[in-house]
């Protein structure tokens, strides 16, 4: 018995439920030519399935790697080969049996009718939308003999440009800058759009950025959460933060938006945005004014506190900070008293503060204060923003040594990235170094040699990058683009040629958060779909086809199994972080390192090897050795436009699934009341929100829970609507992040709009 | 017993993964949800595009007047209620209450998709699933909780909002008599449905920059 295409399509049309039509298959032995396929012949089919019963399946072990705090971890359920469904791993605490409503959507996502399914390339010119479909090894041999063409052209692989960010954190998926590593010295887009300015911010003033175990809200007395909305981006340390609250902590969101987390806490303090580090500046005046500052820890522990509190008592006036930031003075007495007074006590820092042109100044700010009111170093406590210290895997895929007689760039040191990178044998080169945040330009403008190819992996450059006309420029000037996604998006648009990347669900990898302290391993849980690969398997193939044409030109395995490179990535020093003994125990759920209270020790790697309040580092590198008050960029246009984060998407991805498109089919912009009236829109108008960037055309909904004054349009990028909120971003930096990332971070929300009504 | 949802909205993040997590178990059709999660305090009750008759159009606005819209939720699937309209209107009987666990369930082998429960039903919980010609709706996972497993929607939930409960257990007391959903909106409350509905509230202290 066969099936044919148009067979499948039949049986499934006339209704036979998939699961006798799966059984159908799986007897007559065809399912292994359709690994899933049946499933998104069209997106529409009748796919419902029934629960079979636990027994009924093959179970692997999988992560959700999308640069997400909650990082979860997946148990996938596998009958005859295909998906049926995920859940949370239950042996995490911090994941406890589920996942969020993006997780929940993994299954669509690796069946999706939407996925890339062969290598494509575009013969009328980027942008033409005219395809060809092409094999494996013609993609490969059109980008080695580019490469090497290159190669010898300019005498060196600098025009070679690699853009990849957070599509995919697995640390396997470091083997995309190690493909980049084993060809030469390259140009690569470094830093970071997510957090970079209070990176900076946290090392300067502990020389690490490191943050207690969330696990531990659930002890805290008093928990500020200040700029970040966990209710949508990290929903799974809600339960630790209500747990708190039942147990009668105090939970304030300090935010300019009234959050899904606002909504939930025991006090909602509206900011004006760009105001937060001088709030943070005068509650530690207060605290120190009333006594309630923790002397003792301080005279032990920190470096510069005298000129800190001299800075306060000089330059910040109370009145003035009610003034400024918004917030009636007894309002932020009562705040500073009570979190003083609370022990243990603890502030979460959203990544959404950061972003604006004084971002790491008011990082710095509000560490000052945790740290003066004794918070640092103690169990529930903390100036939590984020960690890396469970990510000390071996980063094998990403260390491969360069090519004899590789040439480089011989300018200063360049900059690095924000996860640990390979440590370079002593050279006279280095690669290149150009900022992500300013893609567009940098890459225009990049000389001897200019940029020719431009490798796009684990990133929707259109969707993250900003100044979208400038990027269409860029990208047109370059002989070459290769996008290599699971979708069709407009990255994808503006490539010369498109390479199909296997899911997490198709490979092996592993998995550590930047906020718990889980470990997880990724298990390959289906055959790789239509004819996707793995990044690495795509390093590989190119290395080869590149040592075919030219012995020796690149240093990547020439063939690599994702397993055997994950296993590579382990050593001593992790299991005994997660107490275990071998990767082969993750297979029965994931593992949490050992406790550790960050600086419980008083031990911070500043150069003092203290908190620093006075850093010389910050005086040479931004010009104020102080956490001090700086003014929030000034307003270009009429109102303040903010972007976040939803919780449909995680920046590019999964907006875009049909089942998303089921509980948010349309992207809108937020509108106040009273901003709305005066500009005579009403709810559900379609309204043209402007700036000197560009314009979009968006559906307006009207609610205060944006102040007046702001509009709100999250970041997000749909399958079949051109909506996307970056057309209105400029590049404009934030205060820091050049320090540790490379290059400064993008003030997001210091972005200034108007909007009528169409 | 009668199995029952016990949503805590005071608690409830209007995350979707509870409506997410049931397409995730079953797969639904694009345009089919059998859990919804929808906003308090939006002026209208939207019924579903494939109710054939939406019998119900509005309900009571937000039970406190600055609760915002898009920040307070109730998610809402069958109600599996205690006297269902869509088993009494099943003309073949694909429609039945577990008499064991109170669950009504629908048998799609039986289903000769006439419609009667999709019109039948108050709450919008029956679908009308166009291409299979047939009903459909949630069926409280009762093939997981036979397997010892708890719901999809139940087990995805980060902050533990939904539950099941049985009504008659006395420990269940407060809400086998509380009104059937909580918020009023349940019109037709003669076919007795079963989820229970705890309120949102707004934190004790809310500032907000004044105005100008
Ligand atoms: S996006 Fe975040 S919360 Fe959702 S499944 Fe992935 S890691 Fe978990
Ligand atoms: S019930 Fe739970 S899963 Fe559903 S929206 Fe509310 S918090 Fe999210
Ligand atoms: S909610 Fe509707 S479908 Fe569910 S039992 Fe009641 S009447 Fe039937
Ligand atoms: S009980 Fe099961 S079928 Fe019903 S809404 Fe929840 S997950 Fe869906």
């Amino acid at each position: 018995m066969s099936y044919s295409k148009e067979n499948v399509e039949s049986i499934v049309n006339n209704g036979l439920s998939r699961r006798s039509f799966l059984k159908g298959l799986a007897a007559s032995g065809v399912l292994s030519s359709f690994p899933g396929g049946i499933l998104q012949a069209n997106e529409d089919l009748n796919t419902k399935i029934p629960y079979l019963g636990e027994k009924s399946y093959k179970t692997f072990r999988n992560a959700c790697p999308r640069n997400c705090y909650d990082t979860c971890s997946i148990k996938t359920y596998v009958k005859d080969g295909v998906m049926q469904f995920i859940e949370g791993a239950t042996e995490s605490t911090y994941t406890r049996g589920g996942c969020c409503v993006k997780g929940n959507s993994y299954v669509k996502r690796v069946y999706s009718a939407r996925r890339l399914k062969f290598p494509m390339m575009q013969v009328g010119g980027k942008g033409s939308g005219n395809w060809k479909r092409i094999s494996w090894d013609q993609a490969m041999d059109i980008i080695a003999k580019k490469l090497l063409e290159m190669k010898k052209e300019d005498g060196t692989l600098l025009g070679a440009a690699l853009t990849k960010y957070s599509g995919n954190f697995g640390i396997t998926h470091y083997g995309i800058e190690g493909m980049f590593n084993s060809i030469g010295y390259t140009t690569r887009l470094a830093g970071t759009p997510c957090w970079p300015a209070g990176i900076d911010a946290q090392n300067l003033d502990m020389g690490d950025m490191w943050c207690n175990d969330p696990e531990e809200m659930k002890d805290s007395k008093f928990i500020i959460l200040w700029g970040v909305n966990p209710a949508s981006n990290s929903i799974h340390s809600m339960k630790y933060i209500y747990e708190a609250k039942k147990k009668g902590a105090k939970v304030v969101v300090i935010d300019p938006v009234f959050t899904e987390a606002a909504s939930k806490a025991s006090q909602y303090i509206q900011i004006k945005a760009g105001t937060d580090g001088l709030l943070a500046l005068g509650m530690a005046k207060i605290i120190i004014d009333a006594n309630l500052h923790d002397q003792k820890w301080l005279d032990a522990n920190s470096k510069g506190y005298k000129e800190y509190k001299a800075y306060l008592d000089k330059e910040i006036k109370l009145d003035n900070v009610s003034k400024i930031t918004g917030i009636p003075l007894a309002m932020i007495k009562e705040l500073a008293l009570s979190f003083a007074k609370a022990k243990p006590a603890t502030i979460w820092m959203g990544y959404g503060m950061q972003r604006h042109t004084n971002g790491g100044s008011m990082i710095r700010a509000i560490d000052a204060f945790v740290a003066v009111s004794g918070n640092i170093g103690k169990y529930a406590g903390g100036a939590r923003y984020g960690h890396l210290n469970t990510w000390g895997f071996n980063y094998a895929a990403l260390s491969m040594p360069k090519p004899e007689g590789s040439v480089g760039y011989t300018g200063p040191e360049g900059a690095k990235g924000d996860v640990a990178q390979g440590k370079d044998a002593k050279s006279n080169y280095t690669d290149r170094f150009l900022n992500i945040n300013k893609t567009a330009r940098e890459l225009i403008n990049a000389k001897e040699p200019k940029v020719r190819l431009l490798w796009v992996a684990c990133k929707n450059v259109f969707a993250q990058d900003f100044d979208r006309n400038q990027l269409i420029r860029a990208f047109q000037q370059l002989d070459l683009v290769v996008v290599a996604d699971q979708f069709f998006n407009e990255t994808a648009k503006w490539a010369d040629i498109v390479l199909p990347v296997a899911t997490q669900f198709e490979e092996y990898d592993v998995n550590v958060s930047y906020w718990h302290y889980w470990l997880t391993l990724n298990e390959q849980a289906i055959k790789p779909l239509f004819e996707v690969k793995s990044d690495l398997e795509i390093a590989a193939m190119l290395s080869k086809r590149m040592n075919q044409l030219q012995a020796g030109s690149c240093t990547f395995p020439q063939s690599v199994d994702t397993k055997a490179m994950m296993v590579k990535e382990f050593n001593p020093g992790i299991y005994e972080q997660f107490g275990i003994k071998s990767w082969e125990e993750l297979k029965n759920g994931p593992v949490k390192a050992k406790a550790v209270i960050p600086y419980a020790d008083g031990k911070f790697k500043t150069p003092s090897g203290k908190f620093e309040f006075y850093s010389d580092k910050a005086l040479e590198l931004f010009g104020s050795a102080l956490p001090t008050y700086l003014e929030v960029r000034k307003p270009y246009d009429k109102f303040r436009m903010t972007s976040p984060h939803s919780r449909w998407s995680l920046h590019s991805q999964f907006q875009n699934l049909e089942w998303m498109e089921d509980v948010h089919p349309e992207p809108y912009v937020y509108i106040n009341p009273d901003d709305a009236e005066a500009k005579m829109v009403k709810e559900g108008d379609t309204v043209a929100v402007f700036n000197k960037q560009g314009l979009l055309r968006v559906k307006a909904k009207l609610t205060d829970n944006v102040q007046a004054g702001t509009v709100l349009m999250y970041e997000q990028w749909y399958n079949n609507n051109i909506y996307n909120v970056n057309e209105l971003i400029d590049d404009t930096s934030s205060d820091m992040g050049a320090f540790k990332t490379g290059a400064p971070g993008v003030a997001l929300h210091d972005t200034f709009v108007n909007f009528r009504k169409l | 017993m009668q199995k029952a949802f016990l949503v805590d909205g005071s608690i409830c993040l209007g995350c979707n993964t509870c409506a997410m997590a049931c397409k995730n178990q079953y797969h639904q059709d694009k345009g089919i949800l059998w859990r919804k999660v929808r906003e308090i305090g939006a002026e209208e009750y939207h019924i579903d595009n494939n109710n054939i008759l939406p019998t119900l159009v509005s309900y009571q606005k937000a039970p406190t007047a600055e609760m915002p819209m898009e920040r307070f939720y109730f998610s809402l699937a069958c109600n599996h209620c205690e006297n269902p309209a869509c088993v009494a209107i099943c003309p073949v009987g694909a429609h039945t209450k577990d008499p064991e666990t109170g669950i009504c369930k629908h048998d799609q082998t039986i289903c000769i998709g006439c419609g009667g429960c999709v019109k039948a039903c108050p709450f919008g919980a029956s679908k009308f699933n166009e291409k299979m010609g047939q009903a459909e709706k949630c069926s409280m996972c009762w093939e997981r909780q036979a397997d010892g497993k708890t719901t999809a929607c139940v087990q995805s939930c980060p902050v533990g909002a939904i539950a099941i409960i049985d009504l008659h257990d006395p420990k269940y007391k407060e809400y086998a008599n509380a009104s059937p959903i909580g918020i009023d909106y349940a019109i037709n409350a003669e076919t007795k449905p079963t989820t229970r509905f705890i309120h949102p509230s707004m934190p004790k202290e809310v500032y907000r920059l004044p105005k100008g």
